[in-house]
């Protein structure tokens, strides 16, 4: 009996939550996200499929690394698919993998740092990774500006300037006041203009 | 330069693109990390493995109850095979030496060194309800029959056994005094016990 009314609950939980889910995301990103969270391996990576290109963007601006960047996409979609029941559907889906990829982001090269001799990671990456392909020159000389700035810092700019979030929005990813954020994109700002002064038309 | 104008150049830069590659198997890897982080959560929260954890701990501590009842089994029956052993727990074998020696038994002591009955010179012992008192120290046990007023000796302790009128019984040695009504003075490492044995149930 007490297992059947905690899988009752359970139920009424999930209806609910599909629910909430439902106000913003789509029709089919509903049903994967629905089929994702009964285990279906196959829905996710549909989900995973819609989504990569714009997580792969967000994770190389947050680490300028093309091999980070994969890694941090990588990272991005086990975390959501781990923390997927917590989707409220406040915001879209896109929305709520941009922030975990920020949020992982701030702390990636330390944490990659971490893992092993600082010196030795740096001549590996020198040697081994091949160098970023960038488009143009502009995309190259904006990420080298934005690899400059402090992670905190370039999330802020990554959050308002590319995904369109309000300072407000960008405060509640980024765990802090709107306040805070405000601040570090104003302070981003000046420094971007100084190291894009003269490299840009 | 402007705000409006620096984010329109932020805009305008595009990022790298991995090879054609990584997008093919990106869904299919992190597929692959999901079955097997799914497979690994199910195991952790499946109720049959509740089932098993409760039935594991259930199985524990019926062994845990039956080691113990054997233990205190096997300590009572050992128990009950010293009392056995001890002769003067026997009623009938009391009542024949006291009868064998009539107003002589002064004691009746059964120690490591086996039974000794002692006597007095003259038939002069009072005659009254007899006393058995149990002394033991570690592995030494020493069991006494005597009369209320009678000195004994036991482990190298002089001491002097008395009844009183409510039919408890009194140890008074050189340092020490035992009541079998009370709390009393004993030494730490005895234990004494000590009963009125009627004549009648003998």
């Amino acid at each position: 009996m007490v297992e059947f009314g905690n899988e009752f609950k359970g139920i009424a939980a999930f209806t609910g939550l599909m629910h909430k889910i439902a106000r913003m995301a789509p029709a089919d990103e509903l049903d994967h996200i629905q089929n994702s969270l009964t285990g279906n391996a196959e829905a996710f990576a549909t989900l995973v499929k819609e989504n990569q290109k714009m997580v792969f963007a967000v994770a190389f601006r947050m680490t300028g690394s093309m091999a980070d960047a994969e890694d941090l996409t990588q990272e991005t979609f086990l975390r959501a698919y781990q923390h997927l029941e917590s989707y409220r559907g406040r915001s879209k889906f896109s929305t709520w993998l941009c922030q975990i990829a920020v949020n992982l982001g701030i702390n990636w090269r330390a944490r990659e740092n971490r893992r092993g001799d600082v010196h030795v990671r740096w001549a590996k990456d020198s040697i081994l990774e091949p160098r970023a392909e960038f488009p143009d020159e502009l995309s190259q000389c904006v990420q080298e500006a934005l690899n400059k700035l402090p992670p905190k810092q370039r999330a802020a700019i990554v959050l308002t300037v590319y995904e369109n979030q309000s300072h407000g929005e960008a405060a509640a990813i980024l765990n802090c006041t709107e306040a805070t954020v405000s601040w570090r994109v104003f302070t981003a700002r000046r420094k971007l203009k100084s190291l894009l002064k003269g490299r840009v038309p | 330069m402007k705000n409006t104008d620096l984010d329109a150049v932020l805009r305008k830069a595009s990022v790298p693109q991995p090879p054609e590659e990584f997008w093919i198997e990106l869904p299919q890897q992190v597929a692959r990390q999901t079955n097997r982080s799914r497979s690994g959560r199910t195991e952790g929260v499946h109720p049959a493995h509740h089932r098993l954890t409760r039935l594991s701990w259930g199985l524990a501590t019926a062994v845990c109850i039956v080691i113990a009842f054997s233990i205190g089994h096997w300590k009572g029956q050992k128990e009950l095979e010293a009392n056995s052993k001890d002769v003067l727990a026997n009623p009938q074998f009391v009542r024949e030496t006291l009868a064998a020696f009539p107003g002589q038994v002064r004691a009746i002591v059964e120690d490591e060194h086996g039974l000794n009955v002692v006597l007095s010179d003259t038939d002069d012992v009072p005659v009254s309800t007899p006393l058995y008192v149990r002394i033991s120290r570690g592995k030494e046990v020493v069991a006494v029959v005597t009369f209320s007023g009678q000195e004994i000796q036991i482990a190298g302790q002089k001491m002097t056994v008395l009844s009183d009128a409510q039919g408890g019984i009194i140890l008074m040695g050189t340092d020490f005094a035992w009541s079998s009504g009370g709390p009393a003075m004993a030494k730490n490492d005895w234990k004494i016990t000590a009963k009125n044995l009627e004549l009648n149930t003998m």
